[in-house]
């Protein structure tokens, strides 16, 4: 019955086939170890987001007057209304915390080098819509923070030469932060996750094109050392994403407002500035990037937004700037090392980016000398891997010809 | 050689690079101070099997509703959803009406915010949330009812300003008793203000706030019995309010053991079906 049906379809539509070559069948390498799942766990967290957005929409209002009241109806008078606020702002930080292992295994193991270029700027470009995704939802809730991180990000459009001042009126729809923005803050992040979803599924298209990179950073023989996906990688995926779900939960129904400002529980006052503003975690790397910009008078602003974008866009020109034999960061010992001082830098700023501009470390060092320093570092990682790899300054191991 | 010349071209250039993030240069902005932080508390409710204490609660709405609604509306909660930890449909029809509401409305104070606005400087800020709104939660809300100046504590610093003549050692001893930190200038102007009559509190951050001491010992009688000391009515009404800040926070937290005891034993056979069938793979 069943098969009969899906024949009639495959004559029409061929599912089968696609399920086949694409899914179940499709060659994956069988060395590939536990940080190639979080590829699909990333997928995993989108779906999240989605669902759970959906229903929020259900009951939230988009009004500067009604916002904040309407996500306490949500914590108070929906039936787990708690429990769908709570996965969904937790699962934006678990969508970070899943991205950026993701990010970083396809730094480690050279996942951006030829041919898998577009492959990685796609995955930038989600990155980014991210980015923006998450920023525009954290609006949403109207807190404080979330009223003044808008008036913050938003104005670092001022510094755009010429229409800069005009620009940001033009985002804002009106002098300030405000109702017209909230709206269309809402609105974009409604659409945002869409395109997200589009840009995930060209993503995978290139994935499927070229196939996965391994931990040894080698082209395979495909017909001896590859498995089919299905079983082999569909019950480890699956197996990841019960280790997640532990964790993520763990948070979401035990520690919820972990990753939160308290600030964002007193309702958005344009008329009073919190003492300090801080932006989510997840992006206080760039925002301490940002901040260390603050050596060049009037152009400071301007050169810390042009270095925080950098940041990320210099990623696009990494599978350039890398130039080693050696794809696999495994058999490469120098840029092993740059690659864990990278790591520790990340932190670094992510440190000097929860603290106030102004705050002094080690017994008065003022902390924005640690930014530039660590900036430096940041900016440096891509320059040194360049270095090393062009002038043949790294000697690679020998690489196996097969896993 | 080729690569050396290269880092020799490049480490120029590197140096360069150095001066010009301007590691060497001054920063843009200036210093600024924060406050102490409050000590922290066992809390009937904090952790994974943490819950509410119902007679605590009961003390603590009914400080909630006799003192501190005078100035703050707890805007979230109506009266009626105070049975929900023990209250019955009479007693919270009489808390009601002895706000002058009944049992259907949100529990929001009789002061008029402007008047407030005129007497204190300030809206008392709504409490509902307080507890997540602050850093350090519901410590914070204790160290605020408990951090005014004690008996002995106001009587130390009238000592220091009865003779007309402020001494160092005075006011070194006072500072380290009132955590005012070590620059004598400024807890100097401190004491001063607490001399004038401001309200000073040891957990508030910068000190000087607009709430005169809200609640001090004896000022309720509670129903259950218990003694109205200042910590025991700061300790209830604390939990009172981190109730009302998620009145479905025990209910999260006793789905959440479920959820979790759930996905450790779907974990568990996940890895076990998983090892299985990489078994056929020989390594």
């Amino acid at each position: 019955m069943f098969k009969s049906i899906m024949e009639w379809v495959d004559a029409r539509l061929p599912i089968s086939d696609l399920i086949k070559s694409q899914a179940t069948e499709y060659p994956t390498p069988k060395n590939l170890n536990y940080w190639w799942n979080f590829g699909s766990l990333a997928l995993f967290v989108l779906i999240i987001q989605l669902a759970t957005g959906i229903f929020l929409v259900m009951h939230y209002k988009p009004d500067a007057a009604l916002a904040f009241d309407s996500v306490e109806h949500i914590m108070r008078d929906v039936n787990w209304g708690w429990l769908l606020r709570y996965l969904h702002a937790n699962g934006a930080t678990f969508f970070f915390v899943v991205v950026y292992i993701h990010i970083l295994r396809g730094m480690y193991y050279g996942s951006y080098r030829s041919p898998r270029e577009i492959l990685w700027w796609i995955g930038i470009i989600i990155f980014f819509l991210l980015m923006g995704t998450a920023f525009m939802g954290y609006v949403l809730p109207w807190g404080q923070m979330s009223y003044w991180g808008a008036a913050v990000i938003t104005n670092l459009m001022s510094a755009v030469p010429l229409v800069g001042e005009d620009l940001v009126v033009w985002v804002w729809g009106g002098f300030a932060v405000g109702d017209p923005t909230l709206n269309r803050f809402f609105s974009l992040h409604y659409l945002l996750p869409f395109v997200v979803f589009g840009a995930v599924f060209v993503h995978l298209w290139a994935l499927h094109a070229v196939h996965s990179n391994n931990p040894d950073g080698i082209d395979i023989d495909e017909h001896k050392d590859s498995l089919p996906f299905h079983p082999y990688f569909t019950v480890k995926d699956l197996y990841g994403v019960g280790v997640f779900l532990i964790i993520y939960c763990g948070f979401v129904f035990f520690a919820p407002n972990y990753f939160a400002e308290p600030d964002n529980y007193i309702e958005a006052n344009p008329m009073q500035t919190p003492a300090h503003i801080v932006p989510e975690w997840y992006f206080l790397p760039f925002y301490a990037i940002l901040r260390s910009i603050d050596f060049l008078g009037s152009f400071s602003k301007l050169a810390g937004v042009l270095a925080m974008v950098g940041a990320i866009a210099i990623l696009f020109v990494l599978p350039w700037l890398d130039r080693s034999p050696a794809r696999s960061f495994r058999y490469r010992p120098l840029s092993r090392q740059l690659f864990w001082l990278f790591i520790i830098d990340c932190f670094i700023l992510g440190w000097v980016g929860y603290n106030p501009a102004d705050a002094t470390v080690f017994g008065g060092m003022p902390i924005v000398f640690v930014g530039r320093a660590a900036t430096l570092v940041y900016f440096g990682y891509f320059f040194l891997l360049w270095l090393i790899t062009a002038f043949d300054i790294e000697k690679p191991k020998p690489t196996p010809t097969s896993i | 050689m080729k690569s050396w010349n290269g880092l020799k071209r490049w480490g120029g250039w590197l140096a360069a690079a150095i001066t010009a993030v301007g590691l060497g240069l001054p920063p843009a902005s200036a210093l600024a101070s924060g406050g102490v932080a409050p000590p922290k508390q066992d809390w009937t409710f904090s952790g994974v099997f943490g819950r509410f204490d119902e007679a605590s609660l009961k003390r603590g709405a009914q400080v909630a509703v006799e003192v501190c609604m005078s100035c703050h509306s707890i805007k979230y909660i109506k009266f009626d959803h105070l049975r929900s930890f023990g209250f019955s449909e009479a007693e919270v029809k009489a808390m009601a009406e002895s706000q002058g509401k009944t049992k259907k409305d949100k529990m929001i104070s009789g002061m008029d915010p402007q008047a407030a606005k005129d007497s204190f400087g300030t809206i008392p800020p709504d409490l509902s949330l307080m507890t997540k709104a602050r850093k350090g939660y519901e410590d914070y809300t204790y160290g605020i009812l408990t951090g005014y100046l004690n008996d002995k504590e106001k009587e130390m610093v009238e000592k220091i300003f009865a003779d007309g003549n402020v001494l160092d050692p005075e006011i070194k001893e006072a500072a380290e008793a009132l955590h005012l930190g070590h620059d004598l200038e400024k807890a100097k102007k401190s004491l001063e203000r607490i001399h004038r009559g401001d309200n000073f509190n040891k957990y508030f951050p910068g000190n000087f706030l607009a709430m005169p001491q809200p609640i001090s010992a004896g000022q309720v009688t509670f129903a259950d019995g218990k003694e109205s000391s200042l910590e025991q009515m700061a300790k209830d009404v604390t939990s009172f309010l981190a109730w009302a800040a998620e009145p479905t926070a025990m209910e999260r937290k006793s789905a959440g053991v479920k959820v979790i005891a759930y996905l450790v034993l779907l974990t568990i056979m996940l890895y076990a079906v998983k090892r299985r069938v990489w078994s056929r793979i020989p390594h």
